[in-house]
């Protein structure tokens, strides 16, 4: 009896701090607009009259967004750091971090997202071809 | 290479007609993409990018848009299955588990876990107090915009008796009989003499155009078929429209002429054999474009209303009616005084600016003018160099 009693106040402990974090939730404006989501949740069917839900979808989109983000960024950053250890004085002008597709689909790769795009496209039969055969 | 061309050609055609027939790419769904890729590239900024290239801007909020749906039908899945039609705050946390399972989350192996202690909502409670609070960057309204639909009426609701007994009063009723032609007016043109003929064909015409007219207008208004009690109110527009709008008029038969017709100067090749005999039209025929005429239009007229009598023997009666047209022929370079020849022209174009001159005319005009003049004289050099 006494273990239900705990697990209970357990249970309601957990409760009340996600209500608190619902609550609080109100206060903290997700950088993706609500609208935005209430207009992809509507699309897929999903009924709820209650904003908080929302701002959870919203939040939780914002946050792997981020991950995503966070990911490529540091892909970008290690590719930069491969390139400068080979030639120093090109340390000054790539400091832009530049979200590229290799990068964006190495780490969405990891979530799941297969993302593949032509390295090259073929309009002339001398394209990909080495410079010194291009002649014949 | 050929065959293989066409192979992917075809292949190619296919997936985009399944890409366009899929329910989640839609053609109205580009504004909500427009905004998605704003919110992404706000994140991205925040997370520390400088810049993006453009294909991996669009990727990453097409996904985003795909991760906010993915979840939503998952949670209404959830929701349904525990019998419900409202999603609940664990349908959705059930709903993000799923999603992040590929990657793992605390907690995932324990299957008597509870769901208000998910990993995973500790993680988004972390990101909450961490990150910074980085407001959207416009103001998004509510979307999308639902257009308020005027129903049609029924027959009941007009008070109208269906026409036969076999037609339930509580269907829309029938659209009114104006509106469709009827073949009781083709008798009378045939009555009345040659002019009488064709005045008859006329009215004929005119009398199908307005109620043709009328009834698009009912459907462009209601979204529907028109509305019978609308229709007395909007013949009069229906002919003010078909008045106003030159397309839709009656066509003129040879000879006849409008009663109003404005001395609006006209493209220098249907009064060429005016310009040969005047010395005012050296500078029309020169300017080939419209846009030309078009600023010596108030002087032009001036000395136009000297010749009426030339006006008639052109067919301006078509163009009084449309809007005149803007288009310039000719290649667009400035005017750059470096022709050899241009000097001598100085003095004609001095001369025609002269006779164009006007007290209330501004300077500024004057020399819009005469930059017009030196254009069109090099647009018309250079074709004969050519």
């Amino acid at each position: 009896m006494n273990h239900n009693q705990q697990s209970n106040d357990g249970k309601h402990d957990d409760d009340s701090a996600l209500s608190d974090f619902l609550a609080s939730l109100m206060d903290y404006t997700p950088t993706i607009p609500d609208e935005l989501v209430e207009h992809y949740l509507a699309k897929s069917g999903f009924q709820c009259p209650d904003v908080r839900l929302i701002r959870l979808v919203a939040v939780a989109t914002q946050k792997f967004v981020a991950d995503v983000a966070s990911d490529s960024l540091q892909h970008c950053k290690a590719r930069q750091a491969a390139v400068v250890k080979d030639k120093r004085d090109k340390q000054q002008k790539d400091k832009r971090l530049i979200l590229t597709m290799d990068d964006l689909s190495k780490s969405l790769r990891e979530y799941g997202v297969n993302v593949k795009q032509q390295e090259y496209f073929a309009d002339s039969p001398s394209t990909g071809m080495d410079p010194a055969s291009r002649d014949e | 290479m050929k065959d293989g061309g066409l192979e992917n050609k075809k292949e190619l055609e296919n997936s985009k007609k399944q890409s366009k027939s899929s329910k989640f790419r839609s053609k109205s769904d580009d504004f909500a993409l427009a905004i998605a890729k704003v919110a992404v590239a706000q994140v991205c900024e925040s997370v520390g990018f400088q810049s993006f290239q453009h294909s991996a801007l669009e990727t990453l909020s097409d996904v985003t848009a795909r991760y906010i749906y993915t979840l939503g039908k998952t949670t209404n899945f959830n929701a349904n299955l525990a019998g419900r039609l409202e999603s609940n705050v664990f349908d959705v946390i059930q709903g993000l588990e799923e999603l992040e399972s590929g990657l793992g989350f605390a907690g995932a192996s324990d299957i008597n876990r509870c769901l208000a202690k998910s990993g995973f909502v500790r993680d988004i409670v972390h990101f909450v107090g961490d990150a910074a609070d980085v407001r959207f960057a416009y103001d998004v309204p509510r979307f999308p915009v639902v257009k308020e639909r005027k129903g049609m009426g029924s027959f009941q609701e007009k008070g109208e008796e269906p026409h036969g007994e076999h037609i339930p009063s509580w269907l829309p009723a029938f659209p009114d009989p104006e509106a469709y032609a009827t073949e009781s007016t083709v008798g009378n043109g045939t009555t009345s003499g040659s002019d009488g003929v064709k005045t008859g064909l006329v009215r004929i015409e005119r009398k199908i155009e307005w109620p043709l007219l009328n009834f698009q207008q009912q459907f462009a208004r209601n979204g529907n078929v028109g509305d019978s009690s609308c229709v007395g109110g909007d013949s009069g527009k229906a002919w003010e429209v078909s008045n106003s709008n030159p397309y839709l008029a009656a066509p003129l038969h040879f000879g006849e002429k409008e009663v109003d017709v404005s001395p609006v100067v006209l493209p220098t090749k249907l009064s060429n054999e005016v310009a040969s005999r005047d010395p005012v039209s050296e500078n029309r025929f020169v300017g080939n474009h419209v846009s030309v005429l078009e600023t010596f239009a108030p002087a032009i007229e001036g000395i136009k209303s000297g010749m009426c009598e030339y006006s008639s023997k052109q067919k301006n009666v078509l163009y009084n009616q449309r809007p005149t047209v803007h288009f310039k022929i000719g290649i667009g370079k400035k005017s750059l005084n470096t022709a050899p020849d241009f000097i001598s022209k100085n003095k004609d174009l001095q001369k025609i600016a002269y006779w164009f001159e006007n007290d209330n005319e501004k300077d500024d005009r004057k020399r819009r003018a005469e930059n017009f003049m030196k254009e069109s004289m090099e647009c018309s050099q250079e074709p004969g160099q050519l």
